[in-house]
């Protein structure tokens, strides 16, 4: 076997090589030889994991394929184009389905939570669909593709994943095809070198950062506009070309802010209904399947969407933003102490300034993505879109879920029920998990189920996934629905009678200020549903006229686009001198994709406005 | 009759099983003018269709039916648009139905088919509105009305008998409640064991009852009045007497007093028309919405809809069916249709010798004839009444009368058994032989296929897979209590479709396509079912998608090894479901596609293959010994016995009280039989006192003489075995860190200062304060550490206060407040803290508990020397958050109680860290300085390296012993927390009674001078650095004590004499990925294992037994072959001594003679062996053992010399 090693049980130390001639000694070797096969005393072997070395060279670059895949529609297609734009051959495999579940089941371990099941399930199907209708050998796949994906290091089952990816190909046959890992945490410490064929590189990380950006943009828009609009599909259509034109510009180097901005026409000619009565629901729980819009998780924002309400996604970037945070709380916490421990969190060999070091890039971190996310945002004509406040979710959660206790959202989950429930962020929150996800299913439901008595009121639906029959699934969900829908009429009713309205004279009011008809029109935040903010806009008069919009959009547009395209410039001259830089920092943890930050200007930007 | 009328509103349930329907008169007060509840036999439409067509014609309104309809339950959905119907979700239908019959309801539990559901009314203090609270099953909960129609199948209830039975707690046995697999298995166990059908469904009931009200209640408690909806709670009378004990009971524990109180037949209740509930409750949300929502449509969009409309759609998503084309299925019948059984003629007059071969199966027992040439002669089946000497009895009537009807008489050579029967009849019939399961499957295809690879036994409710070599078992597979594929399922299937199982095959053949079933569990497969059905798939294709999914199960979920043809090419298929040709062509297709040189085999006589492997080990040792121990066909026929079960046969002799079985059969001589099932340990299986001591001592001696270190390390973790230095006085000069934050960086430098003290005072308080620390989770890891911090802080040792070992009735007793449902180690927590809220602490008595401490681990510390990191298991560091909320949700116990809970955040991976987070902790709490509590850890981390250390003496030892004995150990792979004896049911002692002492992952020697011996050849080929290493194996090593599993796995792999035991709890998140992982590291050094996987909270009795005694077999087999190994060896010095002297002839070098030669060559490589040369200038590396630490006894025979006390040599030098 390949990934054997052969060890000799037991030592026969007969052969004195001191005292005898070599001929004797060869003999002997020889005799000994013959007679352990003779008397079956074959060494006993050892298995040693084999997938572990495989490279990917630079000079096999032009001719692999990177096959990657594993976030939403929107991101997998940006990413496919902006490592293209970066000279890799790339695609991006289907979202999984069920067949893929079936394959990952066959020949995954048991036991293994289902994400890894249709993500490992994918990879062998797509490598077994070009084997057979590709007519490549298993040798030319090896050697013509690679596998990207992001790495975890745990703490829960779905950090071991790839030990199942190298399992699954092995037994599905591929053996000896590469799976390549960037961590998430790993930043530019890891995978650099000349003869490296994946550059994990500051291009490289601003490429996939733009393209989980302005896909985390597109998502957002969509979900927020495709619940009110009065022709089904016109979302999707407006969509559709928004990641047509980031495609293009990720692919060809040029501005992605130019091309979310063009695609804000198609978002804003979409025909609404503003007064729709469609409850908010607040998608959180296991990362992958909050994300995933397939089989995955039975179609669950599809399925929201149907059944009348509106799905608040968690976009990629919060993730990125928790990492950041993760690493900032560890740093906090040793900072002061009186040694310094030598593990992965510890601060050991960090120097005197290390701890301000780290810090700083860090806080840069942050602020680049929140700047960038807020200028795509704009640009593309999502407003008042909050990103997460870290910090909030942690100091709520803390009480009842440990900020040390990792793996998967850790506290986020707990913190962002008690802010839907303390801020009104939404109707409904729904924590979809795989079955028996550890820190979701293990002990965020545990913890809930005491957060939802501190505050009444709140409708909190957790259901798991677990690729068998949608019923029991989509019947959970419907249960809570039908409560979240009752609580979106009711407040609907309440700020009408608070306001002493009618629907009809705000439909009357809306008619006037027919700016409001616009699918990017968002009403102050005052309560959990779109419907209800226009009607708390609407009695103050906070609905601004045509003119007014015009004027603010007039001045803001020319400002903001001047500011965002002289960062993109800034933040491409930058990243020469910043790769250098960091890569001499080999301490530093900090996520690599926000290698650019250094450049962050210190002024506040335009966008940073809106999030406060 | 009721004429025309618009405001008639229909309401509709069409669940998994059935479907209801109810018309109401919303013009009239909603009343009830028309209802029915029917069995839908998976034809959801049909049935709708017919009762819409019933109910048009009883209403006389099908000419013009402007009437409204709403449906509701899993089978709804794709019926609302053909039919025009609103779909109203379960939930909320049922809660309409209940405010508004039944008002004053505080809670509502309903029993479906596949849902139980939970609805508790609260009021919202915000708006005082009234407001439900409501829960469903996950997917895994069991109780509901598919299992328990399952099991009252198993039990051979009658519905007269289960719908007039009352509920008994005072004969209850363990019915793992948590999944509906689980609990089938436990029926069985029960039902095979003779106890009495009452007693099996009252502990089902109640296993249902608990089940639901720990984990459905999600930590709610229930408010009276409690409505109990859904067939079963409507029809048996026994569940619903349960909930009316229950359900006081836990009101009772929670402090809730209803606030009418009434008589619990009127608190808990069941309402009339209880089954239609849904059913009203969608027509009463109905009568709420405008009068143009859910038009009725009429009949023909519906009859439209079953005849084109959902197979339209089903095309793209169906698989291909189980034959391509009718030539293919002809084939395939050809070659695997076996010809119908037709028994050779007997001789009228003449003399049939013969032997009988008996399996007594879970669902049926088989019994064989076979003649003493080995020629099969007759055969017999029977269906199980529950009692196996019955069973056998008739089965042996058939024989014999089979016989006799021919005119011959029948002389019996010799009678065996196997199966879950065989111990009984051993007893009572005295049977010749009593083999295991799996040996007599493998001698039975042996004996009929010669040469064989694989061996594939599905039965009806155990998956065997048995890897040959050279007519041996190599290695095997068995199903464990959860996983599905069975017989059962396709014979549960076949039920729900109103169909015998006989006509399977055919009717599954029939299909043109079939839906994809994924595999695992039948609980899922059967929501799958329901999925497909929703969806339109007829009966013919979902039989054939279940006979697909068969293969998958045995061989992705049971065998997991996907690439079959490493096992060989010659597969036998047997067991009664090869009788289903559909199962079978499943089966030949999935291995012929992944072996395309497969020979697959079907037993001839597939059913009785067991029975035919006990007849043919009966005959081989009659033809050795030419007599028989067995009573006789007419003795046996005639045995007369007894069955009891009541208070004189309940066991005594632990805290468990098991309540047990006799059957005392009366044999020939006038001797009596007596067979006692029912017991959970050793203690159970004797009746009087002294036997029970001889058992006791007979036990101990066997531990004595096997150590188990497993056992060992459990309850030492816990003890005080270490004494800390005391904390230095006050001026003692101590090395100290000033860190200096300044604007941009941080300094750290070193002084010296006096040690600073707390005052005498808070010394002497702490000498009161009782910390209270679970015995539970990774505190199995950190024990000796915690206790050692508190001790040297001056926390008097008996203050240090540890939850009891899980037993099952601390489990009963405190498993009632989780809201989730994770892997058993977790979910056990709440009982050890229930045990240190209510029996520890003891305020009454002076001894409270001053503080709960429960910390939060985050990282352990760990032997491997490359992790990437060492964290602990997320679900096990989370349990102490868990715990929190569901201790404080509505009544906060640990302020009623006076208690503090302290739960922070540890990590023994950074001393520093660690050392802040303890001050941080106790200094307050404590009143201690930070030098004290910076001290205590320096004591704590030594106790916590002694513990080590010692356990690693110990083990070292037993490896010595066994490796100079040419012996074997097993190694358990474990967490650390398996050591509780309530976690791992006491297997492990199982194994140790078989004569093999237990080693435990931490025990293993780590020294380099101990491991380098067996890595040398890698450590010389410089593919590893240091034998503790872990990333060449696996580099996703970040969980810590998977990490140490996989480690030791290696090290299994690398020790001749160590076997390996690999245990596992059910919902492992971090084992899964390993089990692949530790199976290739043990298969490719052929390390003889057994998995037993999916642990939970009752022992896995049936199971067990059956892979004790297979395994003892492999570990027979390997123990000879470690001796024959020596002899070899020994052959292979000599030769090469030998071949040496040929060379050297005549050389300077030869000196002395050949004899002495060789002598001084084996003496020489003798001690090499034993003490390799790095060591040999160590004065002797067997200390451990010479010094009687531990003395490992080879031959039983001197067991007997083994004085009792010399068995507590662990304990005593521990404790």
């Amino acid at each position: 076997m390949e990934q054997q090693n052969t060890t000799a049980q037991r030592r026969l130390p007969l052969i004195n090589a001191s005292t005898l001639p070599e001929s004797t000694i060869t003999e002997l070797r020889r005799h000994e030889a013959r007679e352990r096969e003779r008397l079956g005393l074959s060494p006993r072997q050892h298995w040693v994991e084999s997938g572990i070395q495989a490279k990917f060279t630079r000079s096999e670059r032009p001719n692999v394929t990177l096959l990657l895949g594993g976030l939403t529609r929107s991101h997998d297609r940006l990413i496919e184009g902006a490592f293209r734009g970066l000279g890799y051959g790339v695609r991006a495999l289907d979202c999984p389905t069920y067949d893929a579940l079936r394959v990952g089941k066959e020949f995954g371990n048991r036991g293994q939570c289902n994400p890894t099941y249709f993500t490992v399930g994918n990879l062998v199907s797509e490598l077994t669909r070009i084997r057979d209708e590709e007519g490549l050998s298993i040798k030319e796949i090896v050697d013509k593709y690679v596998f990207l994906t992001a790495g975890a290091c745990g703490p829960c089952r779905f950090g071991m994943y790839v030990t199942e990816y190298r399992k699954a190909l092995r037994d599905a046959g591929f053996d000896g095809f590469r799976v390549l890992l960037f961590q998430q945490q790993g930043g530019l410490k890891q995978a650099t070198g000349d003869d490296e064929g994946l550059q994990m590189n500051p291009k490289f990380f601003t490429a996939l950062v733009q393209a989980l950006l302005a896909g985390d943009a597109i998502n957002a828009l969509a979900y927020r506009i495709r619940p009110y609009e009065v022709t089904p599909g016109a979302t999707n259509q407006a969509m559709d070309k928004a990641k047509d034109y980031c495609y293009d510009a990720l692919l060809n180097g040029t501005s992605v802010l130019r091309a979310l901005y063009r695609s804000r026409k198609h978002f804003a000619s979409i025909q609404i209904d503003p007064l729709r009565v469609v409850p908010k629901v607040s998608i959180i729980g296991e990362f992958w399947a909050m994300t995933t819009e397939g089989d995955g998780n039975y179609h669950l924002q599809e399925f929201i969407e149907q059944e009348g309400g509106e799905v608040d996604i968690q976009i990629v970037t919060n993730w990125l933003l928790y990492n950041i945070w993760e690493v900032r709380f560890d740093t906090k916490q040793r900072a002061a102490l009186r040694g310094t421990d030598g593990t992965n969190r510890g601060l050991q060999n960090m120097g005197e300034f290390g701890v301000l070091r780290r810090s700083l890039t860090l806080a840069a971190a942050d602020r680049a993505v929140r700047l960038a996310f807020f200028a795509y945002a704009r640009a593309l004509g999502l407003r008042s879109y909050p990103l997460a406040n870290m910090d909030k979710i942690a100091e709520l959660a803390a009480p009842h879920y440990n900020n040390d206790l990792r793996g998967g959202e850790g506290h986020m989950e707990v913190g962002k029920v008690i802010l839907n429930a303390v801020d009104k962020k939404s109707t409904m929150t729904l924590s979809v998990k795989p079955f028996g996800c550890m820190p979701s299913s293990g002990v965020s439901d545990g913890v809930q189920s005491l957060i939802v008595e501190k505050f009444p009121g709140t409708i909190f639906c957790a259901v798991e996934t677990s690729g068998d029959g949608a019923v029991n699934f989509q019947s959970r969900v419907q249960m809570y629905l039908s409560k979240a829908k009752q609580s979106a009429r009711d407040e609907f009713e309440k700020a009408l009678e608070q306001h002493g309205l009618s629907a009809q004279a705000v439909r009357d009011y809306l008619k006037r200020h027919p700016s409001t008809s616009s699918a990017l029109f968002v009403a102050p935040h005052r309560a959990r549903t779109r419907v209800a903010d226009l009607v708390h806009a609407t009695a103050q008069g906070q609905v601004p006229t045509r003119t007014r919009l015009s004027n603010w959009l007039d001045e803001r547009r020319q400002s903001l686009t001047n500011t965002v395209t002289g960062l993109s410039a800034q933040l491409r001259r930058g990243h020469e001198a910043t790769n250098a830089q960091l890569k001499t920092d080999s301490s530093s943890s900090t996520l690599g994709v926000f290698a650019g930050a250094t450049v962050a200007p210190a002024k506040k930007p335009a966008g940073a406005r809106i999030a406060a | 009759m009721a004429t025309v009328n618009e405001h008639f509103v229909i309401g509709m349930d069409v669940g998994s099983t059935t479907v209801k329907a109810i018309v109401l008169d919303a013009s009239n007060q909603g009343r009830l003018l028309w209802h029915d509840y029917q069995r839908h036999h998976t034809q959801q439409p049909e049935k709708v269709l017919e009762l819409l067509e019933r109910i048009l014609a009883d209403l006389d309104c099908a000419e013009n039916p402007s009437l409204r309809i709403f449906l509701t339950g899993s089978g709804a959905g794709p019926l609302v648009e053909p039919i025009g119907g609103k779909f109203v979700q379960e939930v909320n239908a049922v809660t309409a139905a209940v405010e508004r019959l039944n008002p004053d309801v505080g809670s509502v539990i309903e029993l479906g088919g596949q849902d139980a559901k939970i609805i508790i009314f609260k009021d919202d203090p915000n708006t005082g509105m009234r407001t439900a609270v409501a829960s469903m099953n996950d997917k895994c909960a069991s109780g509901t009305g598919a299992t328990i129609d399952k099991c009252l199948i198993k039990v051979g209830a009658t519905p007269e008998f289960a719908t007039q039975l009352h509920f008994n707690s005072l004969k209850l046995h363990h019915v793992a409640a948590k999944c509906g697999v689980f609990a089938e298995t436990d029926i069985v166990n029960l039902v095979k064991s003779g106890i009495p059908q009452d007693e099996v469904l009252n502990s089902l009931a109640d296993a249902i009852v608990m089940q639901n009200l720990s984990v459905l209640t999600r930590g709610n408690t229930l408010r009276a009045k409690v409505a109990l909806l859904g067939g079963p709670n409507t029809y048996l009378p026994f569940l619903l007497d349960c909930w009316r004990l229950r359900i006081p009971e836990v009101w009772h524990d929670r402090g809730y007093h209803p606030p009418n109180p009434a008589p619990v037949e009127q608190l808990v209740f069941v309402p009339d028309n209880s089954q239609l509930y849904a059913a009203l409750g969608a027509a009463f949300v109905g009568i709420g919405e405008p009068s143009q929502i859910g038009r009725f449509l009429g009949l023909t969009p519906l009859r439209e809809f079953i005849s084109n409309g959902r197979r339209a759609r089903l095309g793209a998503q169906a698989g291909p069916p189980l034959a391509a084309n009718a030539q293919e299925l002809d084939e395939f019948t050809r070659k695997y249709t076996h010809p119908r059984f037709a028994p050779p003629p007997i001789e009228s007059g003449s003399v049939v010798r013969a032997v009988i071969g008996l399996d007594g199966g879970s669902t049926s027992s088989k019994a064989v004839l076979v003649g003493e040439d080995g020629t099969l002669l007759a055969k017999a089946y029977q269906l199980s009444k529950g009692n196996p000497i019955a069973d056998t009895q008739e089965l042996l009537a058939k024989l014999k009368s089979h016989v006799t009807a021919q005119g011959a008489t029948l002389e019996c050579l010799g009678f065996g058994v196997t199966g879950y029967a065989g111990t009984v009849l051993e007893e009572c019939m005295l049977a010749d032989v009593n083999i295991v399961e799996t040996v007599a499957h493998m001698s039975s295809a042996v004996h009929y296929f010669g040469d064989v690879d694989v061996v594939c036994d599905i039965g009806g409710q155990d998956i065997k897979v048995l890897f040959l070599k050279n007519g041996d078992i190599q290695n095997f597979k068995l199903s464990n209590s959860c996983s599905a594929g069975n017989g059962m399922l396709l014979q549960a299937m076949a039920d729900q479709f109103g169909l015998p199982v006989t006509q399977y095959a055919d009717v599954a053949f029939q299909a043109e396509l079939a839906p994809k079933f994924s595999y695992g569990c039948a609980v899922f497969l059967d929501t799958d079912r329901v999925n497909f059905q929703k969806e339109g798939f007829q009966k013919e294709e979902l039989l054939a998608g279940l006979a697909q999914v068969l293969p998958k199960n045995v061989w992705q979920y049971v065998v997991q090894i996907p690439r079959l043809a490493s096992l060989g090419r010659r597969f036998v298929l047997q067991g009664g479901t090869q009788y289903n040709l559909a199962a079978v062509k499943a089966q030949v297709d999935y291995i012929r596609q992944r072996v395309p040189d497969a020979e697959v085999l079907v037993h001839p006589h597939t059913g009785e293959a067991g029975a035919l492997g006990a007849a043919f080990e009966t005959l081989r040792r009659y033809k050795r010994s030419t007599a028989t121990r067995f009573i006789g066909v007419d003795a046996a026929l005639g045995l007369q016995y007894t069955t009891r079960n009541d208070e004189s046969t309940q066991c005594h002799f632990c805290p468990n009280n098991c309540h047990r079985t006799f059957v005392d059969a009366q044999r020939p001589n006038g001797t009596i039989a007596r067979t006692i099932s029912g017991f959970s340990c050793e203690k159970g299986t004797v009746e009087s006192e002294e036997a029970m001591l001889r058992v006791v001592a007979e036990r101990k001696m066997l531990a004595g003489a096997h150590p188990n270190l497993v056992d060992y390390e459990g309850r030492k973790a816990f003890q005080h075995f270490y004494t800390p230095a005391p904390l230095p006085g006050p001026g003692t000069l101590i090395e100290d860190v000033e860190v200096k934050k300044g604007l941009f960086r941080i300094t750290r430098r070193r002084f010296t200062r006096p040690f600073v003290r707390s005052a005498a005072a808070d010394a002497a308080q702490r000498k009161t304060i009782r910390v209270g620390i679970p015995r539970v989770l990774n505190n199995y890891v950190v024990a000796p550490f915690l206790r050692t911090y508190f001790e040297t802080l001056g926390i008097p040792k008996t203050n240090v206060v540890f939850s009891d070992p899980t037993t099952e009735a601390l489990w009963l007793e405190g498993g009632k407040y989780g809201s989730i449902d994770p892997c058993f180690p977790s979910k056990v927590v709440q009982a050890h803290i229930h045990q240190l809220l209510f029996h520890a602490h003891q305020p009454e008595r002076a001894r409270p508990l001053k503080y709960l401490f429960f910390p939060i681990l985050t990282q352990l510390p760990s032997f491997v020397t490359d992790t990437v990191d060492n964290a602990s298991c997320p679900i096990v560091a989370g349990t102490p958050e868990v715990i929190r909320a569901a201790f404080t949700k509505e009544v906060n116990f640990f302020e009623q109680r006076g208690i503090e809970y302290v739960a922070p955040a540890l990590t023994f991976t950074e001393p520093t860290l660690l050392a802040k987070r303890l001050f941080d902790t106790w200094g307050p709490r404590l009143n201690i300085t930070e030098d004290e509590s910076d001290f205590a850890c320096t004591e704590a981390w030594k106790a916590l390296k002694e513990f080590e250390a010692d356990l690693e003496k110990r083990g070292e030892a037993i490896l010595e012993t066994v490796e100079s004995e040419n012996r074997l150990a097993i190694l358990v792979l474990a967490r650390p927390y398996h050591s509780d004896p309530g976690l791992n049911h006491g297997i492990l002692e199982e194994f140790q009674a078989l004569g093999y002492p237990i080693l435990s992952v931490r025990s293993l020697p780590k020294s380099r001078s101990y491991l380098d011996r067996y890595y040398q050849d890698e450590l010389d080929a410089g593919l590893i650095e240091t034998p503790l290493q872990l990333s060449h194996l696996w580099p996703e090593n970040y969980s810590a004590n998977s990490a140490q599993k996989v480690w030791a796995a290696n090290f299994a792999a690398h020790h001749p004499n160590v076997a390996v035991l690999d245990l596992s709890s059910f919902k492992c998140g971090h084992d899964a990925p390993t089990y692949g992982l530790i199976d290739s590291i043990i298969q490719t050094a052929r390390t003889p294992a057994a998995m037993l996987h999916d642990l939970d909270a009752n022992k896995p009795g049936g199971s067990l037994k059956i892979r004790v005694s297979t395994y003892a077999h492999s570990l027979q087999l390997r123990q000879e072959k470690l001796e024959e190994l020596e002899q070899k060896t020994r052959e292979l010095e000599r030769s090469i001594a030998a071949k040496r002297s040929e060379l050297l002839a005549g050389s300077p070098l030869m000196a002395g003679t050949f004899h002495e030669q060789l002598r001084a060559t084996e003496q020489r490589a003798f001690d090499q062996r034993h003490l390799p040369a790095d060591e040999l200038q160590q004065p002797s590396r067997n200390a451990a053992a010479a010094s009687g630490l531990i003395q490992l006894r080879r031959k039983p025979d001197l067991l007997s010399q083994v004085p009792a006390n010399s068995s507590q040599s662990l304990s005593s030098a521990a404790e």
